[in-house]
C-alpha cells in the first residue's frame, strides 16, 4: 500500500517538474497565435476599406478613404487637439468609475453579507438596472445641469449597477463549508470577512469591476454625444455636423482602441488574481 | 492532552417546514481518553448531527456534552474536525492551509511554522507545502485536511465520513495512517462513518446508530490488539456481527417506513 503511495507521489513530483517549462512554452505560442488571429479580420476590412477607396464604390464625403483618416489622426495628434479629448474623457470616467466602484463594491457587500439589508434592498437594485443608464439623462440634466456632474454621475451609475450585483453575488456564493472551517478554528467575524469572504470572492467581484468599466466607457461616449463640447463622444458629433466623416472614423477608432487597452489590462490583473485556479506553474504571467 | 467526552441524554431536533423532526433522542456516551470510537449508521442517523453537536458548530440541544467536564458551547481550538471533504480554501497553498487552523492560537510565528511542518510530516506531505490544492490528488487533499485538524493539538479529534469520498485502495491507505497517528498521539478520537469494515478496523469500540430518531442501539467493543490485519478472523466476525444488527436495524425501521411519506433514498439500508 505504502509503495503505491510512493510511486504515485514520486509521480506527481515529477510531473511538477516536467510540467512547467513546456506548458509555459505551449502557453507563449498560444498567446502568439492568439493575438495573431484577432488581427486577421480588422486587417481584411481595412483591405476592404482601402479597395473601395480606390475604386469609388463610395463617394469620399461619405467614407473617408483610410489614408485620409490617418492623415487627420497624425494632425490631431501633432496639434494635440486629441490628446486633449482623450484626456478629458478619461478623466471623466476615472472620477465616475471611482464613484460607481465605491458605492458598488460598499452597497454589494452589504447587502451579499445581510439578508435582511438584501430583502429591503435587492429588488430595488434590480429595478434600476432595468433603466438603461442614458434614461438618467433627462432627470439627471434638472438636478445636475448639463455640466461635470451629469457625466461624472451618468458613468458612475453605468460602472455602479455590475459592481454592486456581481459583488453580491460573489459574495453570497462564499461556500458554507469554508466558513464553517473558519468557524471551527474560531475566526472572528473579521477573521471571516478578511480571510474566507473576500478572497473567496476576488474573482467574480473583479469581473463585475471589469464590466463595470467597461459599461462606463461606453456611458460616457454616449453622454459625451448629447451633451459636451469636449471629449471622444463630443468629437463624433462635431464630426458629424461638419460632415467631417474622417474625425467621426477616426474618434470611432480611438474610442474602441482604449477600451479595449483598459479591458486588456484587467484581463492580466484578473488573471493574476486569480492565479490559485490556473496554477502558479501554469501561468507565469 | 487526551481529554474524556461525555455525553449526557442528548436530544436535537429539527425544524422542518414548520414540523418539529426529532434528529437525536436520548443519547448517552462516554469516550475515554485516547480512546478511538466509531460511529456507524445508516444515512439520515444523525451521526453527523452528534458529530456536529460535539465540534460545538450547533449548540441548540437538549441534554449536556462536555470535554473533561467542560461544557460545550461553541467551537474551540480544543477540538480538531475533519469533515467528508477536504474544504480546503483553494487560494491557499496546502502549508497555509495547515496554517489557517493556527490563526487564533497562542503560538509565535516561528513555533507555528514549525507546527505546520511537523504536521504535514505526519501526513506525508513535508514536500508538497507549496503546492495548491486543484494540483493534490482527493486523498492527498484530505490529508491536508488532517493535519490541519491536528496542528492546534487538540484534546479529542472528530472525523465526519473522512475517507467516504475516497477511492478504495487511498481509503485503506489514509485509514493506516489514520490509526498510526491516533496510536503516536494517543488522541481521543471519535470518527462517523457508513462503512462497517472502516469502523471495526478503526475503532477500540463501535456505536450503532439506529435512526428516526437517531439513537444509539447497540454497543461492541473491539477488543483487539493494534496494528490490526484487515483479515483477521477476529475482526471479520465481528463484521458479520455488526452488519446483522444493521440489517436488523434497518427491517425494524423500514416497517413503520410504508405508512410515513419518506423519500426512497432515505429508505435505502445505505451499506455496501
Amino acid at each position: 500500500m505504502r509503495i503505491v503511495t510512493d510511486i504515485s507521489m514520486t509521480a506527481a513530483l515529477g510531473a511538477f517538474r516536467t510540467q512547467a517549462p513546456r506548458t509555459r512554452a505551449r502557453g507563449w505560442v498560444r498567446l502568439v497565435v492568439t493575438a495573431l488571429a484577432g488581427f486577421i479580420v480588422p486587417l481584411l476590412a481595412l483591405l476592404l476599406w482601402q479597395v473601395s477607396a480606390s475604386r469609388d464604390w463610395l463617394p469620399q464625403q461619405i467614407l473617408p478613404p483610410p489614408d485620409m483618416v490617418w492623415q487627420s489622426f497624425v494632425d490631431m495628434v501633432k496639434s494635440g487637439e486629441l490628446l486633449g479629448h482623450i484626456e478629458i474623457s478619461l478623466q471623466r470616467v476615472v472620477e465616475g468609475f471611482a464613484l460607481g466602484a465605491v458605492i458598488g463594491l460598499t452597497l454589494g457587500f452589504s447587502i451579499g453579507l445581510s439578508p435582511i439589508l438584501d430583502d429591503y434592498l435587492s429588488p430595488l437594485i434590480t429595478a434600476f438596472a432595468q433603466v438603461p443608464t442614458l434614461g438618467w439623462v433627462p432627470l439627471l440634466m434638472i438636478l445636475l445641469g448639463i455640466d461635470e456632474g451629469l457625466k461624472v454621475a451618468i458613468i458612475a451609475i453605468a460602472a455602479f449597477i455590475p459592481m454592486v450585483i456581481n459583488t453580491r453575488a460573489a459574495v453570497r456564493a462564499v461556500p458554507q463549508g469554508l466558513l464553517e472551517v473558519a468557524r471551527c478554528f474560531m475566526y472572528t467575524r473579521r477573521q471571516q470577512l478578511l480571510r474566507v469572504v473576500l478572497p473567496a470572492s476576488v474573482p467574480t467581484i473583479f469581473t463585475g469591476i471589469r464590466y463595470g468599466l467597461t459599461h462606463a466607457w461606453k456611458a460616457l461616449v454616449g453622454v459625451e454625444l448629447l451633451a459636451s463640447a469636449e471629449g471622444l463622444g463630443y468629437l463624433l458629433v462635431w464630426g458629424r455636423q461638419m460632415f467631417w466623416l474622417d474625425m467621426v472614423l477616426l474618434a470611432m477608432a480611438v474610442i474602441g482602441v482604449l477600451g479595449f487597452a483598459m479591458d486588456y489590462g484587467l484581463a492580466r490583473i484578473e488573471r493574476r488574481l486569480q492565479r490559485w485556479r490556473i496554477g502558479p506553474l501554469g501561468d507565469p504571467s | 492532552m487526551a481529554a474524556t467526552l461525555d455525553i449526557k441524554g442528548v436530544e436535537k431536533t429539527f425544524s422542518i417546514d414548520g414540523r418539529a423532526v426529532p434528529a437525536l433522542a436520548g443519547v448517552d456516551l462516554k469516550v475515554e481518553p485516547g480512546e478511538f470510537l466509531t460511529v456507524l449508521g445508516a444515512s439520515g442517523c444523525g451521526k453527523s448531527t452528534l458529530l456536529r453537536l460535539i465540534a460545538g458548530l450547533d449548540t441548540s440541544y437538549e441534554g449536556s456534552i462536555s470535554l473533561d467536564g467542560q461544557r460545550i458551547r461553541g467551537p474551540s481550538l480544543d477540538r480538531g474536525i475533519v469533515f467528508q471533504e477536504p474544504r480546503l480554501f483553494p487560494w491557499l497553498t496546502a502549508a497555509r492551509n495547515v496554517a489557517l487552523a493556527l490563526e487564533n492560537a497562542p503560538l509565535a510565528r516561528e513555533a507555528k511554522r514549525r507546527a505546520v511542518d511537523e504536521h504535514l510530516a505526519l501526513v506525508g506531505l513535508s514536500s508538497f507545502g507549496n503546492a495548491y490544492p486543484h494540483q493534490l490528488s482527493g486523498g492527498m487533499a484530505q490529508r491536508v485536511a488532517i493535519a490541519r485538524g491536528l496542528v492546534n493539538r487538540p484534546e479529542i479529534l472528530l472525523l465526519d465520513e473522512p475517507f467516504g469520498a475516497l477511492d478504495a485502495l487511498t481509503r485503506a491507505h489514509l485509514q493506516d495512517e489514520l490509526q498510526r497517528i491516533q496510536q503516536d498521539e494517543q488522541i481521543t478520537t471519535v470518527l462517523v462513518t457508513h462503512d462497517v469494515e472502516e469502523a471495526v478496523y478503526l475503532g477500540d469500540r463501535v456505536i450503532v446508530m439506529a435512526p428516526r430518531p437517531g439513537r444509539v442501539a447497540h454497543v461492541f467493543d473491539i477488543d483487539l490488539p493494534r496494528p490490526r490485519r484487515r483479515t483477521d478472523d477476529r475482526l471479520v466476525q465481528q463484521r458479520a456481527r455488526i452488519l446483522e444488527t444493521l440489517e436488523e436495524i434497518s427491517g425494524e425501521s423500514a416497517r413503520p417506513l410504508a405508512t410515513q411519506p419518506v423519500g426512497p433514498l432515505e429508505a435505502r439500508p445505505a451499506l455496501a
